[in-house]
């Protein structure tokens, strides 16, 4: 009965693609962690009151919230390139620089950073005035009322419409290898996917399981997103946050 | 000690855009003092009682705690700003503020809300904290909602909290903004009674209100604002059934009633 339904197509594919899955996995996983506290300065420094900084955030986050991300790979990837001689080759770390695995997840952190940025400068805008000003108010450093006060309300506030970017960013991730070249083996579920069709033609099957591996990536995605966002909303009476269990309880045992 | 006023304040002017709101206000405040300042929207009174802590900054006039001086400079945009940052979070410690809409910090428990600025701001141990938070909500008598969030009190223990957060800074005096204006009519008396009991303890206190009770049986000096200016002052007593001043006289009958 087992070994029948390994051996269906669907399954095939499903065990083929499994590890392509971990390139989207491994793209968004490097780029999350690593945009978020980079956005939050952008956020913070286009709230800021030091025109200079000010003007470059603004700047930064128009120029890669107002181009398309698949652009954005084309003008890295040949920007690097044309700095390999000059510069790259001679410091010894093209291999490096020019790797997928480098400028994929370098190109998304510009791109979630942007856009994070002004989700977080949103909710910046929006922390309650008059929480700030009890803080300013107690004596306490501009650091600490940011710290204490600001930052807590700022990312309780953002994090519904984050959670959106972090899985936008996941999607993003298939366009990764449209542009940047593929090393060996080392292929995402678009390249697989893409490979498995070139063979048979069956685009319905190939691509299907392809979503499928997103669809199910992305419940994890919101559920632990779900989590944080229950906690950030402990404090409000009647909170009722976005999230669902893997598994609901039934109803008689409660 | 008993001449030095804590608190000095003269002939503050503040302006916002084109509009002058204070047209040099000037009070002193002596240990013990319980101040009310009174008069109708607009006239300026909680603008003055944030220019006391620099929550605004006044455009002319000077602040002095315990005889030492706010120093100002005058920014590049031309502004008037208060000079010296470490100075400020210094009058700000000593001085503690209760708001109208409490301002509690919705994100902490009732004892974080009130160990918080303790602890960062003057360096208390945890402990320590914790245990002045603790005899300061017995106080107001909340200490059985010490690990609620404030959405879940009502307003009147919500605004005894924000008292409690005042008092564990252990300040020199208290501005209070209107602390009973945004609570429903049967919770303003459990915040007076807090209030009248500091005033006895001999806390030092300028409030704004709009409590013309409370402003005639606790407080020792009285200022009628308006439109900016003092119009009258002195002692609550004499003020409240001798107004000399027409506006007075008419504020307090529309007041009364």
């Amino acid at each position: 009965m087992f070994d029948s339904l390994m051996q269906t197509a669907f399954m095939q594919d499903v065990v083929i693609l499994a590890k392509p899955a971990l390139f989207n996995l491994y793209f968004a996983l490097v780029s999350i962690p690593v945009g978020f506290p980079l956005a939050i300065l952008f956020a913070v420094g286009k709230g800021s009151g030091n025109k200079l900084i000010s003007i470059f955030s603004r700047g930064f986050i128009y120029a890669f919230r107002g181009s398309p991300l698949f652009i954005q790979f084309f003008m890295f990837y040949s920007i690097m390139l044309a700095l390999n001689k000059p510069l790259w080759k001679p410091l010894g770390v093209d291999d490096f620089i020019l790797h997928p695995l480098f400028l994929g997840p370098l190109v998304l952190v510009l791109n979630t950073c942007a856009y994070s940025a002004e989700i977080f400068y949103g909710a910046l805008k929006s922390t309650p005035k008059g929480e700030v000003e009890a803080a300013q108010a107690m004596g306490m450093s501009p650091f600490n009322v940011f710290r204490k006060v600001t930052w807590p309300n700022m990312l309780r506030l953002a994090w519904p419409a984050y959670t959106n970017e972090m899985v936008f960013l996941f999607h993003a991730t298939a366009i990764v290898y449209f542009t940047l070249p593929v090393i060996n083996e080392q292929k995402d579920l678009m390249n697989k996917a893409g490979e498995l069709f070139e063979k048979d033609y069956n685009l319905f099957l190939h691509f299907t399981v392809a979503g499928l591996y997103f669809l199910t990536i992305s419940m994890v995605l919101f559920w632990l997103a779900g989590l944080v966002q229950k906690r950030l909303n402990r404090h409000i009476t009647g909170a009722k946050p976005l999230s669902f269990r893997l598994f609901p309880r039934s109803r008689s045992s409660q | 000690m008993a001449n030095i006023p804590i608190l000095n304040i003269r002939n503050i002017h503040k302006r916002f855009g084109d509009l002058e709101v204070l047209h040099g206000i000037s009070l002193t405040a002596n240990q013990g003092d319980v101040i009310s300042l009174i008069g109708s929207s607009g006239s300026g009174k909680s603008t003055f009682l944030r220019c006391i802590n620099l929550l605004e900054t006044p455009d002319q006039g000077d602040i002095e705690l315990d005889g030492q001086a706010i120093e100002f400079s005058i920014n590049r945009a031309g502004k008037r700003v208060a000079s010296d940052a470490k100075q400020i979070q210094t009058l700000r410690s000593r001085i503690a503020m209760v708001f109208q809409q409490f301002n509690l910090w919705s994100h902490m428990t009732v004892l974080e809300n009130v160990t918080e600025a303790p602890i960062c701001v003057q360096g208390l141990p945890r402990a320590e904290a914790k245990e002045i938070g603790m005899a300061f909500l017995e106080k107001v008598g909340i200490a059985d909602k010490a690990n609620l969030y404030p959405a879940f009190m009502s307003g009147g223990q919500q605004q005894r909290a924000a008292i409690a957060r005042a008092l564990a800074m252990r300040p020199e005096a208290i501005l209070f903004d209107e602390p009973t204006s945004a609570l429903d009519p049967e919770l303003v008396g459990e915040v007076l009674a807090v209030m009248r009991q500091l005033a006895e303890e001999g806390t030092t206190m300028i409030v704004v209100t709009h409590e013309m009770t409370f402003a005639r049986d606790v407080s020792n000096k009285t200022l009628f604002l308006h439109d900016g200016i003092i119009e009258e002052q002195g002692d609550p007593d004499t003020l409240f059934s001798s107004p000399e001043s027409n506006r007075l006289q008419q504020f307090l009958s529309s007041a009364m009633d």
